[in-house]
């Protein structure tokens, strides 16, 4: 008897529940992701995309680059009517049209710019960014 | 917005695609390779789209860049292709010192934005106190209102019929302004990338350089218009 008064507390211990540590917050966030984590996706796309416009000396990765960028931007723009539908405003749908039209901009830029660079290897016969010096004197 | 279950699943999935496909995109050292890493993390943030809701965007997506974009980039590259950064002679980074401080640069631009989504987001939730279980409560309920599609097996969404609403209720203008955009994109891309011969033929070549090539290359000759 006197040994079950001993161990009693120890299996208390062993029984009662784990206080919740900053690890199972972070697995309950990854297990349901909302939009922060949309929002956390889009930022690193976003900054890979300008990290690829600065290191980068070829014309045509860092045109790709750019639409790392935009395309960032875009999922931006379709988590947060996802978020807005949900907390009921009107109109939530109003924010997937820009993604529309930055597609459509996307496009065009995307056809002058490979126009310019083709353009460009014409006369300097040169894709690296560095060796395109034209305006410096 | 709450995603559960598999959706988180396949969140996680698409999300890290995504984002080392497109480290992979600014470090391969063949463009070509590039080309295809970005078709890889184009193709990974529509199905994010789906995810979001948002089906038509995810199609546009695809058919537009996939589709349309990324030949056109596959095309220029095989243009202009030196080749010589396969072979391993070519630096495909700015010199050292750019590098550094473009790196610096992003990763204070990294903890910024990181720590202001954080921020944000945390006044987001004080405004709209939500749980898992009560978004998935929310997201059942809004799914058993939807008309079952024609075998029976899922749900109709009426999302892409929203997009539409609001597109031509309240974007018609901008939607106009968007095709003159595309038109003039055309214009400006075939005027571009025209040889001085096909300008010579369609009679629209600028004299002075024309006499400027002559003098390099005899060959030109021929291009010049006759006048009567």
């Amino acid at each position: 008897m006197t040994m079950l008064n001993f161990f009693s507390p120890i299996v208390a211990l062993l029984l009662q529940e784990a206080p919740r540590t900053r690890f199972d917050l972070m697995r309950e966030a990854a297990a349901n992701p909302d939009l922060s984590k949309f929002l956390v996706i889009g930022a690193l796309l976003f900054i890979i995309g300008v990290a690829g416009v600065l290191t980068r000396r070829n014309i045509i990765v860092i045109f790709m680059s750019i639409e790392l960028i935009l395309n960032a931007a875009n999922l931006n723009f379709i988590a947060f009517p996802r978020y807005l539908y949900e907390t009921g405003s009107v109109n939530a749908a109003a924010g997937q049209i820009f993604t529309v039209f930055v597609i459509v901009v996307a496009a065009a830029e995307a056809a002058i710019g490979l126009g310019i660079v083709i353009a460009l290897y014409r006369n300097k016969e040169t894709i690296w960014v560095d060796e395109i010096d034209l305006l410096k004197w | 917005m709450t995603l559960s279950g598999y959706e988180a699943l396949f969140f996680w999935i698409f999300g890290l695609a995504a984002i080392f496909a497109g480290l992979l995109t600014v470090m391969a050292r063949n463009a070509v390779h590039s080309a295809l890493f970005l078709i890889s993390s184009l193709v990974s943030v529509a199905a994010l789209f789906i995810l979001a809701r948002a089906e038509f965007i995810a199609g546009v997506q695809i058919l537009v860049y996939v589709g349309g974009v990324m030949v056109l980039f596959l095309f220029v590259i095989m243009l202009v292709n030196v080749g010589a950064e396969e072979r391993g002679r070519e630096e495909i980074f700015n010199n050292q010192r750019q590098v550094t401080a473009s790196l610096i640069f992003c990763l204070l631009l990294v903890g910024g934005v990181l720590y202001s989504v954080n921020q944000g987001y945390r006044g987001l939730q004080a405004l709209h106190p939500t749980t898992p279980e009560l978004a998935a409560a929310q997201q059942a309920t809004r799914e058993q209102s939807l008309p079952t599609s024609g075998t029976g097996s899922s749900k109709l969404t009426h999302d892409s019929q929203g997009l539409g609403g609001v597109l031509f209720r309240y974007a018609s203008l901008p939607f106009e302004i968007a095709s003159v955009l595309l038109l003039v994109a055309i214009i400006g891309s075939v005027m571009l990338a025209r040889t001085l011969r096909q300008e010579a033929s369609a009679d629209d070549v600028d004299p002075e350089a024309l006499r400027e090539e002559i003098a390099r290359d005899p060959e030109f000759a021929k291009l010049e218009p006759k006048s009567e």
